[in-house]
């Protein structure tokens, strides 16, 4: 197998607001978009012609993933142009695939170990891992290493086997392909003309986002494998502890505390007197002013924090402007996503571009759209949609 | 105003040439040719673009070759004025960008001496003298030939039988790619990134030969070793990555290029480069000379410059400078040219040094002609630009401009610490305005409607209304003017009408009321009015018939979100009406010419 297919033109709706002006994909987890980690994964297994089928919001991937070079791989772009189904996405690859070659969605997160064995399999095959909450995947059901069947989303799943939405195809599964489908749809076509469908079983990292917390969990088992580097300047008096990355031109300032892991991009500026604690992520071009505390957080670049405030268990997406004494402490909340409730444990979800006065205090589990502007002493909780006013 | 490039090694040329030339075409596109040579010397050119003759090149065999991608100066674009040019003998092929002003003397010196010239150009004399200096040594008779011509060049020689490449230059740029049992040689970095990221940058008047495994100097007759530099620049930044055009990239590109380029000015970490000019205790004016799109952030310079550092800022056209006599010695003088190569300003650069003024040059390419004479240049971090019309080049020159005033030792801290936050606000703000784009979009349809288009605004956005015009009328080539809100009565006025819309580029500052104003004077007189403001302005929304939303900064920084926002305005119009964006028609990247 010499060549991928990539599916990254989803949208992610459900994890609104951070994907309102990018795709899924394109989410940051420690550092790095999503579809980086399965680029380099891809790469590290000598896989490195790929084509990556974009559509919504394309500009996003075009300037971050470019060519290809960067990464030492070699990229084709394909469009979809309206999101009908990932079966429909993977045919608008027909023109520039080869005669086999891997499927994998963009916005699943994998590293290098979990498509080790599965590159050198024979087509047509899928990729599939035992997990906890099977419900949320494909559920697959396998006899004698080949697939009889895979049923999304079941209400009871039958077993704990679900698909990784990795597979390794021939030309021939362009056959089988009518629009409005996504892929099970088409192996179960497939299946049922008489066609075999093997199945490998991988136990490497595999990890899915569909909610925004889940940005936080994928965050803390990245980061635990990050690589240790100090750029840029740390004053005398900085403790650090643990596996933490810096970037070039950040300046660290005196009698900060940090704990790994955790990772600072570029060109930030931080402290002094500023905690930061595992298992956190900082985007580049951030600023955090004295005395703050951030726990288990995701902060997007371009951030600016105030001093005296408490980040924990949240995300801050790029470009927030938030004042002095900010409190977003973590603790249970019900979070309503698409009609349903959830039971979560995390401090705030910031859309990007928001702008919070002095002394806001965030309800645990509340979500802020896009560009929104709260004024000074506010108390937020539950869901503000895009560009709210809070006065 | 030409690109040429040049090979030697052991592979076949021809596919090589006509790559590099390629990533050249941003230098010109009415002609191009290729010439190889195996035993003997064979060319192939046509008034037609690169992978035009990529396509119905005949296969020449040989690895050592030239070529030439050309804007026309001299004779029209025809097979036949297309480079290179050849010698009676056919024996000579040569290159050149630039212009010689006495080729006409020399062209009937020539022709009195059996001469025989096939085409209208000023580089065919170079050809022929090549020819009569000939004695044994191409090298030699390249120096002969070029003491006799008076003019600009950088130009490559290729003669059959000689397994070398002879180049030389002046007042135009020249690049000695190197690489491993061979070497290229170029007008500029991007053309050769494919093969290699080590340059020698030559120097004026250098003549260099160059063989597969050798790189011979000589620099006014004496032998020099060309140091050579190592390229930040991918390959990656001078592919197009997916998108349809180069501009759009760029234009995509700004907030990266904002983060890059202060990232080493106002990181906290140590700024890496200290502006001695803006130290000095007695810094009483400044002097900013530049073209086109980089006159624009000149002139925006002069806003930022006037109210945080509080001098006069005189600006200059770099073309029209030269008929401008009063320079006082002394003179603090800033030159801005994304490529470093503009000749016009290059030449104000050689007038203000020999006035004695000091001389910084803001420009966006490492080791060009403009870094060179400049007693300190700063470089933006755009990455190279390969869209004929300037985007983040302009946001880049703006972002210095910016970092240069607030590193003024007598402005007041606390405004230092407002803008420099504010500054490091703007990636994400651009990048609001560019998630607008499918809003922009439409009015760009609307646009694309009309053949006259009035661009008004005051302040520190009369610049931006100057730069949103040219933006439109050069890639559109819709009739676009920019104008001061104010200068409109005095004449523009009796233009107006339905079916001519006016742009208006509304600032909350100062100037807001007076806008508003001109606004309902352009209303009354019929004109669609589009309008450019900041989100939330409701007295806007009710006086236009179409409003484009910028997010809200501060009134300083108003220009670069403005900017980008005319920047998809133009690329969307452009596109509606089917031009041909990164190559607009007669126009060329860097210009070289005066």
């Amino acid at each position: 197998m010499k060549q991928a297919v990539i599916l990254a033109g989803g949208e992610g709706q459900r994890l609104r607001p951070f994907t309102a002006n990018r795709p899924k994909v394109m989410l940051f987890i420690a550092g790095k978009p999503i579809l980086q980690y399965v680029v380099e994964a891809l790469a590290q297994n000598g896989i490195r012609n790929l084509v990556i089928v974009i559509g919504y919001r394309r500009e996003e991937v075009f300037d971050y993933m470019g060519s290809g070079e960067r990464f030492g791989v070699d990229i084709t772009y394909a469009t979809q142009e309206k999101q009908l189904g990932t079966a429909h996405a993977l045919a608008q690859a027909k023109d520039v695939t080869e005669d086999e070659f891997l499927v994998l969605p963009g916005d699943n997160l994998i590293e290098a170990d979990a498509i080790a064995q599965f590159v050198a399999v024979k087509p047509e095959a899928v990729l599939v891992k035992r997990v906890d909450n099977p419900a949320r995947y494909g559920v697959v059901t396998i006899d004698k290493g080949v697939v009889k069947d895979i049923v999304e989303k079941p209400k009871e799943a039958k077993s704990n086997v679900a698909s990784t939405g990795i597979y390794a195809f021939t030309q021939q599964i362009y056959d089988f392909i009518a629009p409005e489908l996504d892929i099970p749809d088409v192996l179960n076509n497939m299946i049922a003309q008489g066609k075999q469908l093997r199945a490998q079983e991988t136990d490497g990292t595999w990890l899915d986002v569909a909610y925004p917390w889940d940005i936080l969990s994928l965050n803390d088992a990245v980061l635990r494998q990050i690589q240790a580097k100090l750029e840029g300047i740390i004053e005398t008096g900085v403790s650090v502890k643990g596996l933490v990355s810096v970037g070039k031109g950040t300046l660290i300032r005196s009698n900060s505390y940090i704990v790994g892991p955790v990772v600072i991009g570029d060109n930030c500026d931080i402290g002094p007197n500023v905690c930061l604690l595992p298992a956190t992520s900082v985007g580049d071009n951030v600023v955090i002013s004295p005395f703050t505390e951030i726990k288990n957080s995701v902060i997007g670049s371009d951030v600016n924090i105030g001093t005296g405030c408490i980040i924990q268990d949240s995300v801050i997406d790029r470009g927030c402007v938030i004042k002095g004494h900010f409190t977003a402490c973590s603790g249970e909340a019900d979070v309503k996503v698409d009609d349903e409730h959830h039971m979560v444990n995390i401090g705030a979800m910031l859309g990007e571009g928001c702008s919070l006065g002095n002394s806001v205090i965030a309800q645990p589990g509340v979500i802020v759209g896009n560009h929104s502007q709260v004024q000074a002493l506010k108390l937020i909780s539950g869901r503000l949609p895009d560009r709210s006013l809070v006065v | 105003m030409c690109g040429i490039i040049g090979y030697i090694g052991d592979k076949s040329a021809q596919p090589i040439l006509l790559n590099c030339l390629k990533r050249l075409e941003y230098r010109g596109y009415d002609s191009c040719g290729i010439a190889v040579a195996a035993g003997s010397l064979e060319v192939y050119k046509d008034a037609v673009r690169v992978e035009e003759l990529a396509r119905v090149a005949p296969q020449l065999n040989g690895t050592v070759g030239i070529g030439h991608t050309r804007w026309a100066t001299h004779g029209e674009p025809s097979q036949v004025n297309a480079h290179p040019h050849l010698d009676c003998s056919g024996k000579i092929a040569v290159v050149h960008n630039g212009v010689i002003n006495n080729f006409q003397r020399l062209k009937r010196q020539l022709t009195a001496e059996g001469h025989n010239f096939v085409s209208e150009t000023d580089t065919e004399v170079i050809s022929h003298l090549i020819e009569k200096y000939y004695a044994g040594n191409l090298e030699k008779a390249v120096e002969a030939a070029l003491r006799d011509v008076d003019g600009s060049y950088a130009i490559i020689v290729l003669m059959a039988g000689e397994p070398k490449l002879v180049a030389a230059r002046k007042d135009s740029p020249l690049i000695i790619g190197v690489s491993d049992r061979e070497n290229f040689i170029a007008s500029d970095v991007p053309a050769i990134l494919d093969y290699t990221s080590r340059v020698i940058y030559l120097e004026e008047g250098d003549i260099g030969v160059v063989t597969k495994d050798n790189i011979k100097i000589r620099r006014h007759g004496t032998k020099v070793v060309g140091k050579e530099h190592k390229v930040l620049w991918s390959v990656e930044d001078a592919q197009k990555a997916g998108y349809e055009h180069f501009m759009l990239k760029e234009i995509h590109e700004q907030p990266r290029v904002i983060r890059d380029t202060l990232g080493g000015y106002i990181s906290a970490a140590e700024p890496e480069t200290k502006l001695v000019m803006m130290t000095e205790a007695n810094l009483e004016n400044m002097l900013v000379v530049a073209c086109g799109t980089a006159y624009h952030a000149a002139l925006v310079g002069k806003y930022i410059v006037g109210e945080l550092v509080g001098i006069p800022v005189r600006t200059e056209i770099a073309c029209e400078f030269t008929y401008c006599h009063q320079i006082p010695a002394g003179t603090a003088a800033i030159v801005i040219t994304q490529s470093g190569e503009t000749a016009d300003t290059l030449k104000a650069m050689k007038r203000l040094k020999e006035a004695g003024c000091r001389v910084v040059a803001i420009t966006n390419v490492v080791g060009s002609t403009a870094s060179r004479i400049a007693d300190q240049t700063i470089y933006t971090r755009a990455g190279p630009e390969i869209s004929v019309a300037a985007t983040k080049s302009f946001t880049a020159q703006l972002m210095v401009l910016y970092w240069l005033a607030l590193s003024y030792s007598r402005v007041d801290i606390r405004r230092v610490d407002s803008l420099t936050m504010g500054l490091r606000q703007l990636p994400e703000k651009v990048q609001q305005v560019l998630d607008n784009e499918d809003k922009i979009r439409q009015y760009a349809d609307y646009l694309s409607r009309y053949e006259n288009v009035f661009f008004i605004s005051r302040g520190i956005n009369f610049p931006v209304a100057l730069e949103g015009a040219l933006k439109l009328k050069e890639i559109s080539y819709i009739h676009a003017e920019g104008y001061a809100a104010g200068e409109l009565k005095h004449g523009p006025f009796a233009l107006l009408g339905a079916s001519t819309p006016v742009i208006a580029i509304v600032a909350r500052d100062n100037t807001y009321e007076t806008m508003l104003t001109n606004i309902k004077e352009v209303k009354a007189r019929g004109s669609p009015l589009m309008a450019l403001a900041e989100e939330g302005d409701e007295a806007i929304e009710e006086l236009a018939d179409l409003v484009i939303t910028v997010p809200r900064v501060d009134a300083i920084f108003s220009p670069v979100v403005n900017t980008v926002a005319l920047q998809l305005l133009a690329y969307y119009t452009a596109k509606q009406r089917g031009c041909p964006i990164d190559f607009p028609r007669n126009l060329a990247k860097s210009v070289t010419v005066e």
